[in-house]
């Protein structure tokens, strides 16, 4: 099989020739630019300074000759704008505050204020109020949330929430028609996130890539409509799914059946242990748009839908599968209620696990090579058999992680494989 | 319990914002004393905590009540302090250097301030030194610390360390998504909460 035939069966719960595996296809299967250089060096790859492709979590590019040597299935079509705003072009140097050299966009602008806290700005305009903030100690940018001085919570205005949804514009018109030109006849699956379907992704609504945003910008009061303004989010998210599908159709018409996966939705609707909102809220204001996204998709392409939801969503998966949902990420085995098995076992035959390999939260970070081996291996034989399956950590790898255990986390799977 | 106190209660649990502020001035205005007022908040805060940990209510529930809760203390607190009357307890609470993330200590914050705690927020990517500072100056019987990132657990193990070896009477609990009992234990803090009903319940055992 080839790669992209291993990914298609494995979504379609056929047994494919080998686990396939995937690292770095998409803002939530992939690893911190750090762990990227590590591996480069590691696989004794060329001596290069690692592309920041996703500057918000310093997501590293795992370009062609990693996904190579890791023997990795999936290639990734990124967005043409990065969660800041701008395109990812004209690559320069920048150096990290772990002192990393690393390849930015040149509209990644950052300036630093007396205590070495690194701030970025939205689309590149420093004139702009940052939209970002790193800390001095940290290996990633948080979202600064710019609220509206002229906000009013009894006074909500559609409008103001709906600023960054709109037709996909001639520039990225000629982004795809580049980008699927370049991917054409490659034996990867091909991977890319859609645009304006996440329907509320909390990363998102703060809006780090618009110099001024409007409306309902703070991460709690955005929680706080699904308790008492249930009606404006479902009018905003008919408004967001119209626009979706009309640039659907676009990117299709360009793209056509090259794209194997889509990232529908990074909206995390778990806690480590419990729910963002009750099954039923879920039922009422997601489902009908979600489900009006997936259907499109199901019934004019190809493609196989991806929806992220960290954290305890097991009373939510029957739910994900009615909204139309091919594939569940990052499966938070560690969160309550994800037991690996019972999830195998009573949704394994009607969504694709892609996820679920190993915790980051403690065994990849904190344990020892042997520790990630095994709980690598106990995932693989509960996850694999019958497809349903795609190896990836439990969300990024991230910054700190040891690079013997990334090795052993690889490693493993290709033992699992009978290819070590 | 009086019309208006009752009402009190009721707008707290379902998070009405309006009803509050309105049912605690009504309370006011007839002359009941602002500690019938601050019990019956906090009876409506405290069933919230109990629902929150059963699974029955959910973050977004938590924080329209929490938000009830604040417009009813706006018009409660003034006159609480003009009465002498003062939370018992003082908790310090950050999210440790090098994270930003507050969901989850506001959430607890939140629940705490129900629970009449005093409270005092540093903010985010709070580094040690100024957890001693704030000791000094607040004298908190409790210190609560955030951590979000796997990145921030060893920041959050510096400042138990440090504030442990500081001889500081206080007792410091942690939480987080990535945080557990066995780190807790580990790290020689005093307690470790799953989520922010438990959190009320472990600062109340830690002042007992």
């Amino acid at each position: 099989m080839t790669p992209k035939q291993r990914i298609r069966a494995a979504i379609d719960h056929q047994q494919p020739d080998k686990l396939p595996i995937d690292f770095g296809s998409s803002f939530i299967t992939g690893i911190h630019c750090s762990v990227v250089e590590q591996l480069r060096d590691h696989y004794k790859l060329e001596k290069r300074p690692v592309k920041v492709c996703e500057p918000y979590q310093m997501l590293g590019e795992v370009e062609a000759d990693l996904l190579d040597a890791m023997r990795l299935d999936v290639q990734p079509i990124f967005p043409q704008r990065t969660i800041f705003g701008f395109p990812n072009e004209n690559w320069k140097p920048w150096t990290t505050p772990w002192g990393q050299e690393v390849l930015v966009s040149e509209h990644f602008k950052t300036t630093e204020d007396n205590k070495g806290n690194t701030y970025i700005y939205p689309q590149g305009d420093t004139s702009a109020p940052a939209s970002g903030h790193m800390p001095k100690t940290s290996f990633f940018f948080d979202t600064i949330e710019r609220i509206d001085p002229d906000f009013d919570e009894d006074e909500l205005d559609l409008e103001d929430n709906l600023e960054e949804f709109g037709p996909m514009s001639k520039e990225e018109e000629a982004y795809w028609v580049e980008q699927t030109a370049l991917w054409r006849g490659s034996d990867r699956a091909i991977s890319v996130h859609l645009n304006g379907t996440g329907l509320g992704d909390i990363a998102l609504v703060p809006a780090p890539f618009l110099t001024n945003p409007k409306g309902v910008r703070g991460v709690s009061d955005w929680y706080m409509l699904s308790a008492d303004e249930p009606d404006f989010l479902k009018k905003l998210f008919d408004r967001q799914a119209e626009i979706a599908l009309q640039n659907m159709a676009k990117l299709h018409a360009i793209a056509g059946d090259l794209i194997d996966v889509v990232v529908v939705c990074g909206t995390d609707f778990g806690t480590q242990n419990s729910l963002f909102c009750s099954v039923p809220s879920m039922r009422d204001i997601w489902l009908p748009r979600y489900k009006r996204i997936n259907d499109w998709i199901h019934n004019n392409t190809n493609w196989r839908t991806f929806k992220h939801s960290c954290g305890a969503v097991e009373p939510l998966v029957d739910t994900f599968i009615d909204c139309g949902f091919d594939i569940l990420n990052p499966v938070q085995c560690s969160a309550d209620g994800m037991d690996p098995q019972g999830l195998k076992d009573n949704y394994g035959d009607r969504i694709t696990f892609w996820g679920g390999g190993v915790n980051t939260q403690q065994t990849l970070p904190f344990g020892t090579p042997e520790q990630v081996r095994q709980e690598v291996l106990s995932r693989c034989e509960v996850f694999a058999p019958g497809g349903g399956f795609v190896f990836n950590a439990i969300h990024n790898v991230q910054a700190q992680t040891p690079i013997e255990n990334v090795i052993a986390m690889i490693d493993t799977v290709h033992e699992f494989n009978g290819d070590k | 319990m009086t019309d208006s106190l009752e009402r009190l209660t009721t707008a707290i649990k379902t998070g009405k914002r309006k009803d509050a502020k309105a049912a605690t001035a009504e309370s006011l205005d007839a002359g009941l004393s602002p500690q019938s007022v601050l019990d019956a908040l906090t009876a409506g805060m405290n069933d919230v905590g109990k629902r929150f940990k059963a699974n029955e209510i959910f973050v977004p529930e938590v924080l329209v009540a929490a938000r009830a809760m604040q417009k009813s203390m706006d018009l409660l607190e003034p006159i609480l302090v003009a009465s002498g009357i003062q939370p018992k307890h003082t908790i310090l609470i950050g999210t440790v250097e090098g994270d930003l993330h507050d969901i989850g200590k506001n959430l607890v914050m939140m629940m705490l301030k129900g629970a009449n705690f005093k409270v005092i927020d540093l903010g985010v990517n709070v580094a040690a030194e100024t957890f001693s500072q704030a000791i000094t100056e607040h004298k908190p019987n409790i210190v609560a610390l955030s951590a979000l990132l796997t990145t921030t657990m060893p920041a959050m193990e510096n400042i138990v360390q440090h504030l442990n070896q500081s001889g500081a009477d206080i007792k410091i609990m942690v939480g987080g998504a990535p945080i557990t009992q066995d780190f807790a234990e580990r790290i020689g803090a005093d307690g470790f909460s799953p989520d922010a009903a438990s959190a009320v319940e472990l600062a109340q055992q830690l002042c007992a």
